[in-house]
């Protein structure tokens, strides 16, 4: 194999160029294929599914239950299924417990709840600490966990994916599912974030 | 590959679970150790994981074994198991003696204690 | 394998590198090595010998490659041992490119 040592931008670009037109030329794979897997995981999925499968469980407690008992299940009956979210785990954020997702041997991530993984997620930074010194990588989230606080890592290094019910914050008291999900984070449904209270949200777009 | 087996693929994904009674060698409750190995081939054990004593959480059910998979062998169907250990057996007591590590782990990663 | 990859616990990984507002991909190339990769998944290799494949690279170089510069290496990899693609047809092809790209300047 060549070195891929440090190669200027541009240089990989043409590799990539070289090796799609070798690829189609061969018939292994269509350019229209290419464009509907760029385009479904560019626009179609992403944190606004996890979004509505939170905010569905903070509205209906039957849903939830479910949801908690068999993810896979739950998540189905709203239609959400997909590639890497084929068998999905939910845990819940309490008073109690923090969960915290990350995957150390590589980056596994349900792609059809929450779209492609961040930066961040995928990460050398994150895959070494997060099972380590949890406390301190949810410190530089902006997230301060009490000492009596449980804090739960979840390494997704088989075929199961997972996602973290946050806390539905105060203060969104008789708000629509619909709104609701508005409130949701991608950081949120990862375990590195809290779901602000509307007030705190808006204060930050402003 | 054409667009329609890609929309296909992102839609139904692929299951890796198999319909199977196979026996689970482990119980919910259960104290295992994770096996320590070094193999120079395709594994979902991590280092940080061998050696430590768990505790079996939830029986997920039969998957695919990625170990083989990942090296084109059989599928070598088997339970795998969510499995619960201290941050303190991991890391020592350094770590807070509250958390703890989910991990999901298969029959041939574990042993009985 | 005792590989790069198995990070869990590996000290001086720095900072978390949190970004704003991020692309889902930061350049078409990364699209593109995505794309072809998932579109071999059924196919041609199973997903776990695609992760195979990206924890086979040099640790030095795993270490100091992109997320995506690793998917790449791995997909040239298994394309050229499954002899789908070889080496040769890719620089090749390069050369063919930059050829026509000096004929147009």
């Amino acid at each position: 194999m060549p070195s891929h040592h440090h190669r200027p931008e541009s240089e990989v670009a043409l590799r990539v160029k070289a090796i799609e037109s070798l690829l189609v030329e061969k018939g292994i794979v269509d350019l229209a294929a290419l464009d509907a897997i760029i385009d479904t995981y560019e626009h179609k999925v992403g944190p606004h599914i996890g979004a509505q499968i939170v905010a569905k469980a903070w509205v209906d407690p039957e849903f939830k239950k479910r949801l908690l008992a068999d993810g896979t299940g739950a998540i189905s009956e709203l239609g959400f299924t997909g590639f890497s979210s084929e068998h999905m785990v939910v845990v819940e954020n309490t008073p109690e417990v923090h969960n915290l997702i990350v995957c150390t041997l590589c980056s596994c991530y349900p792609w059809a709840i929450l779209g492609l993984p961040p930066t961040w997620y995928k990460s050398f930074a994150y895959r070494s600490r997060a099972v380590i010194e949890p406390r301190k990588v949810l410190q530089e989230f902006g997230l301060e966990i009490p000492e009596q606080v449980e804090v739960r890592v979840w390494d997704s290094n088989a075929d199961l994916r997972y996602l973290v019910l946050p806390e539905r914050p105060d203060g969104a008291e008789g708000w629509s599912e619909e709104d609701l999900a508005t409130l949701v984070t991608r950081n949120a449904m990862i375990g590195a974030a809290k779901v602000q209270p509307p007030a705190a949200a808006d204060s930050l777009v402003a | 590959m054409t667009a329609q087996d890609a929309r296909v693929l992102l839609a139904k994904g692929l299951s890796c679970q198999v319909d199977s009674n196979l026996p689970a060698k482990f119980q919910v409750g259960d104290h295992v150790k994770a096996k320590v190995i070094h193999p120079k081939t395709y594994t979902r054990l991590p280092r940080y994981i061998r050696g430590k004593v768990g505790t079996i959480v939830k029986d997920h059910g039969v998957y695919v074994f990625p170990d083989t998979m990942g090296q084109r062998l059989s599928t070598k169907p088997q339970h795998v198991y969510s499995v619960r250990f201290t941050a303190q057996e991991l890391w020592g007591l350094d770590a807070s003696p509250k958390d703890s590590l989910y991990i999901d782990l298969f029959d041939d990663h574990l042993e009985a204690l | 394998m005792n590989g790069p990859h198995d990070l869990g616990g590996m000290h001086s990984m720095g900072p978390i590198p949190i970004e704003e507002n991020e692309p889902v991909f930061h350049s078409e190339w990364e699209a593109k090595v995505f794309a072809m990769s998932f579109a071999t998944f059924v196919n041609y290799f199973p997903v776990d010998e695609t992760r195979h494949a990206s924890e086979r690279m040099p640790p030095g170089e795993y270490l100091s490659s992109s997320y995506y510069e690793r998917w790449l290496y791995a997909l040239e990899l298994l394309l050229a041992e499954h002899n789908l693609v070889t080496p040769d047809e890719i620089e090749a092809r390069i050369a063919e490119f930059t050829q026509a790209d000096s004929l147009i300047d």
